[in-house]
């Protein structure tokens, strides 16, 4: 067979160029959109996501891990009387308001309450073993190098969070919040700083590593639905993160947006394409209407049509994935938060050939015109 | 077909036929008759040549009886099929059978050597890849352009054009070969070339050759002559030149 939609594919690729670069930028754009919007909303769960825990049990109903409401200490038993679990440990989350040293105003603070022993789990991907040490001193805490200038403070300073003293013992990196700043504490030092009197005798979330983290689903369904230590519900880390992440991308009407956005991108890349992939067809059409004469039938010259417009969506795919990659890396560099998972990309990616194959399809339409009749003039 | 049946009378060498056939256009409010009830036979191993002036008719009778354009009345019979009948798929798989177009136009895609045009059309009638090349470079050579079948259009001068686009057809050995006005784009030697090609292809091949053309230097080239105006074969005669050229051929044998 002989190629005729790649031959015609270089050997007038200027005339391609712009339906080639239309899906490469359609699917740079949304690739980036996708990684950037993904990194922002992925550290809506770094609390979870950062640490080592495989369930984590919370009062019913929370939508994100940020609004944890006091449960039981209590639960913590029923969670220890399970096979399953090998270990428990206590998370408090507290909403607070810093002071800083120079004039920063006041500061919405989120304050984590953890357990600062080596073999925590809570942050364990976060903090290392010796920046954990450091929170055992009383009123110690660690701020994310990216927030000591919102913060106005320095490693050594002090500081007020809700009126009490603290001292900045370390910084880490990663863990920057949404919506706020994140300062983690000891369990011991978090209870002092909490001042909600409904919290007292309380914590905000258990969280428990398993056996066999892979029974994490079936495990937390049976933890779940008894009411007996106090009202709360079992997660799996991973559904916890999901559900923590979504509340903020459509809470937010973020998600809304980056769909809309989306949308917009995919209109844009078709209109381009398929006006480009029409140019090219009309451009041919004394000679596919040639062939029509001869008896090519019309299916096979749509093939042709159609073929073309898989060969642009696969160069336009190598650009984004090309531009894409660099830009990723660039975006590590400067601590831009961007990730992309293989499935988010392969979806783009899947995007990017749709609108390739949608414009082929318009293109295919003005195939019509290959009237040979009108070859008789 | 059944239908065979009904027209006996026709010489075994007619390969074409049209029966009546007639054709208007509506432009406006204006229905202008192009074709009036038009008979014609059309012979195999013979260059036909419809001559007439422009706007005749005679493009509209060279679609019709390819089957490029439904008649409004009449009937056109090719190969023992009647075209009327057969569907947009069935005529398509009939033009790719049997039929060859050369038209004023060279149109061929700027992207492939002359051997992949020739070949392109080949390909699609299901010939393995060996058999279409092979046909493909035996058309060229006989059109004469065996050496340059590696060149693109652009690196060809018309009338290498057109030689390629007659390869075009006849490399699907077709037994119907319609030419429009395929030397009216040419100077004289290449529009001569063109004309002698497609009178050996006649005789060699045994292919019925229906050319249309105003262009008068193919007259003495034809087998027959049909002169059309308004819609109407005027006159259908042999060409003195083609005749001599016929007497000459005999002669050694008588």
């Amino acid at each position: 067979m002989v190629a005729l939609a790649r031959k015609t594919l270089i050997h007038e690729w200027r005339r391609f160029l712009p339906a080639i670069l239309a899906v490469g930028f359609a699917g740079l754009l949304q690739l980036l959109q996708a990684a950037l919007v993904l990194g922002i909303f992925g550290s809506a769960s770094v609390y979870i996501t950062g640490s080592s825990a495989d369930l984590w049990a919370s009062y019913p109903g929370t939508q994100s891990v940020n609004l944890g409401r006091p449960i039981s200490e209590d639960v913590a038993m029923r969670l220890r009387m399970d096979p399953d679990v090998t270990k428990v440990e206590p998370f408090r989350w507290v909403d607070a308001d810093w002071r800083g040293p120079r004039d920063t105003g006041g500061v919405s603070v989120f304050v984590s309450g953890i357990d600062p022993r080596p073999d925590g789990m809570m942050f364990s991907h976060a903090l290392p073993p010796a920046l954990r040490a450091l929170l055992n001193e009383p009123g110690a805490v660690i701020v994310d190098k990216a927030d000591l200038d919102s913060l106005g403070v320095n490693i050594g300073d002090t500081a007020a969070i809700n009126g009490q003293r603290v001292r900045v013992v370390g910084v880490s990196s990663g863990l920057r919040a949404l919506g706020g700043v994140n300062i983690v504490a000891s369990l011991d030092t978090a209870r002092v700083l909490d001042l909600d009197p409904a919290a007292a005798g309380m914590t905000t979330y258990f969280v428990a590593k398993l056996r066999d983290p892979s029974k994490a689903k079936m495990i937390a369904k049976r933890l779940s639905g008894q009411d007996t230590f106090g009202p709360y519900t079992v997660w799996t880390a991973k559904d916890f993160a999901r559900q923590s992440q979504l509340y903020w991308m459509f809470d937010t009407g973020a998600g809304a947006g980056v769909l809309f956005l989306a949308g917009i991108v995919f209109l844009v890349g078709a209109v381009i394409t398929s006006q480009t992939l029409i140019a090219a067809v009309i451009g041919s059409i004394r000679e596919y209407a040639t062939l029509n004469a001869l008896g090519v039938g019309r299916g096979s010259l749509r093939k042709v049509v159609m073929e073309q417009a898989f060969w642009v969506g696969a160069l336009g795919l190598i650009c984004s994935i090309v531009i894409g990659a660099l830009m990723l890396i660039i975006a590590r560099n400067r601590s831009v938060p961007m990730e992309l998972h293989p499935i988010t990309a392969a979806l783009c990616m899947a995007l990017s050939m749709a609108l390739a194959i949608v414009s082929g399809l318009a293109a295919m339409r003005s195939l019509r015109r290959a009237d040979p009749a009108s070859l008789l003039r | 077909m059944s239908t065979a049946t009904n027209t006996p009378s026709i010489s075994t060498s007619t390969t074409l036929q049209a029966c009546g056939v007639r054709k208007s256009f509506v432009s406006g409010r204006l229905q202008s008759v192009v074709l009036h009830d038009l008979w014609l036979d059309v012979r195999a191993s013979e260059l036909t040549l419809i001559s007439g002036p422009s706007g005749c008719g005679k493009s509209t009778l060279l679609a019709i009886l390819s089957g490029l354009q439904p008649a409004d009345a009449g009937g056109v019979r090719a190969l023992g099929h009647e075209l009327g009948g057969m569907g947009m798929r069935e005529l398509e798989n009939f033009r790719l059978q049997h039929t060859g177009f050369v038209f004023q136009g060279f149109n061929l895609f700027p992207a492939l050597t002359a051997l992949e045009q020739v070949e392109l059309p080949l390909s699609y009638m299901g010939l393995p890849k060996g058999v279409a090349r092979k046909r493909a470079i035996e058309s060229l050579d006989e059109v004469g352009l065996g050496p340059r079948m590696r060149l693109l259009p652009a690196e060809l001068s018309g009338g290498e054009k057109q030689r390629v686009a007659i390869a075009r057809a006849l490399a699907k050995e077709p037994e119907l070969l319609f030419a429009d006005e395929p030397t009216s784009s040419l100077d004289s030697a290449n529009g001569q070339i063109v004309i002698d090609i497609l009178h050996r292809i006649a005789r060699n091949h045994g292919t019925t050759v229906l050319c249309v053309s105003h262009d008068p230097r193919l007259v003495g080239h034809a087998d027959r002559v049909l002169a059309m105006e308004d819609g109407r074969i005027l006159s259908d005669h042999v060409p003195p030149a083609s005749l001599s050229t016929t007497l000459e051929a005999k002669e050694p044998s008588a």
